[in-house]
């Protein structure tokens, strides 16, 4: 306060002359200053570490919940029995599924966790069926090899089944692919020997051999997602809504309602008795 | 010392025992803390698949800073799409709350080929009543435009008849695809 009592206050009305204040009192001036450099450039060195840690952990309750009845409450494995269902007469292969998978898992070139095959029948009931790059990249161009008149064409996209009786985890030799209470075909991959029986056993060849970890990998229906409340990311980018995914023991769940329904309902390879989880509607018998 | 009539019986069995204990020791140190909780698997497993990184957030996330095009978005005919499908992952834009790096825009042709991922009608495995096919270039000949002409120089992209709506309303021309 002595400072301002030294300051000639030149100003009527109670307003510092700027001058006189600078020329009467320099060095608080400048003490001022340097405290301002020196605290301004500290708070620029140290980080602020409130709060930071705390934040992450709950970053994702801002994202809005997908699945009901899974956040904010104790996650009971046993009383979950999800199904996914594909609606081929929605699918455009646009292959948004592909990348968004892609990029969730960054999954390395030439492997698919999943996957959108074309099917092409012609008159004669011949069956043509491709996927360039898995369709990653989208379907551009029609199949310009195929002459005839085409009476059917359609996209089928593919992943886990999550069979109910899974013949990759029985073959596996070190318990290291397995079903989870919650009917979830997990791999664990500090566990697998990367002998690649699993690979060989999947009816629909939905695993493959990582090439960096050697290990077996495969569509997971992105549990981690689910166990947050998300829908897997194929579901959710989707723009079609071509891929449901859903808690059967909901009985308000869209795909409960779903299997619920007239539609033509089926699963894939019926006869190899995996009874897969993941349901197709609208899908043609040629569709294997 | 002489061996006794059945020292070889002893030895059998003491191996037998030496072998049961080492057995069960190593049983113990190599088995994996939480296996058989649930089965013959490592129950820590579903945990640490649990705990994997989300990638992809929603287009909630997104619009909590970008309003103006999500608003758009929202109201147009892509509204259903990610904005992650076209921009990339939230992970890679926003880590710790803050931004670390910018996601691509796409220009020129990579628009066109974007666009005809899901629009192209050459592609008839499409179910016309899902999607809007449009065959190229014969819709930039129809409206009468150059065939180098990208699809974002008439529509915006994020609502893509909104710009044509809009003309129409003006204009008063009627529409033609």
């Amino acid at each position: 306060m002595s400072r301002t009592d030294k300051t000639p206050n030149a100003v009527s009305g109670g307003v510092p002359d700027m001058a006189t204040e600078l020329n009467g009192d320099r060095r608080a001036f400048i003490k001022k200053v340097l405290k301002g450099a020196i605290g301004g450039s500290l708070l620029l060195v140290i980080p602020l570490e409130a709060g930071v840690g705390e934040k992450q952990e709950n970053d994702f309750d801002k994202i809005p919940e997908q699945i009901p009845g899974i956040r904010g409450q104790e996650y009971d494995m046993s009383s979950r029995q999800f199904a996914f269902v594909v609606d081929i007469t929605r699918c455009i292969g646009c292959g948004s599924c592909c990348v968004a998978d892609k990029r969730e898992y960054n999954v390395p070139d030439g492997n698919y966790r999943t996957w959108v095959e074309r099917y092409v029948k012609d008159f004669d009931d011949n069956v043509y069926v491709d996927s360039p790059k898995g369709g990653v990249e989208g379907y551009q161009e029609p199949r310009p090899e195929l002459k005839g008149k085409i009476r059917d064409t359609f996209f089928v996209p593919k992943l886990c089944n999550m069979c109910k009786k899974p013949s990759c985890v029985q073959v596996c030799p070190v318990g290291a692919t397995f079903k989870s209470p919650d009917g979830f075909i997990l791999v664990d991959s500090k566990r697998c020997v990367g002998c690649g029986y699993c690979i060989q056993a999947c009816p629909y060849s939905a695993r493959f051999l990582h090439p960096v970890t050697r290990t077996a990998e495969k569509c997971t229906w992105c549990y981690h997602r689910v166990r947050k409340g998300l829908l897997p990311v194929c579901v959710h980018v989707c723009p079609t809504k071509a891929r449901k995914f859903g808690d059967m023991n909901d009985k308000k769940s869209e795909v409960y309602k779903i299997l619920r329904s007239h539609d033509v309902i089926t699963v894939l390879k019926k006869d190899m008795g995996n009874a897969p989880s993941l349901y197709y509607k609208g899908v043609r018998r040629e569709v294997v | 010392m002489e061996s006794s009539y059945n020292s070889h019986v002893k030895r059998i069995i003491g191996g037998i025992v030496i072998a049961a204990v080492l057995g069960f020791l190593a049983k113990v140190v190599m088995t994996p803390e939480s296996f058989g909780v649930y089965g013959h698997y490592r129950a820590d497993a579903i945990i640490e698949e649990a705990d994997r990184e989300i990638r992809h957030w929603t287009n909630a996330s997104c619009s909590s800073c970008h309003a103006h095009e999500a608003n758009r978005h929202s109201k147009g005919n892509h509204k259903t799409i990610s904005c992650e499908f076209c921009h990339g992952t939230y992970a890679d834009h926003i880590a710790d709350g803050k931004k670390v790096k910018t996601l691509p825009v796409m220009t020129g042709d990579e628009i066109k080929t974007l666009c005809l991922r899901c629009h192209n009608k050459a592609i008839e495995a499409r179910p016309e009543d899902v999607i809007k096919t449009v065959a190229m270039p014969d819709h930039l000949k129809k409206q009468n435009v150059k065939e180098t002409h990208t699809c974002n120089q008439c529509h915006y992209v994020h609502a893509p008849l909104e710009y044509i709506n809009q003309a129409i309303k003006i204009t008063g021309i009627k529409e033609t695809i």
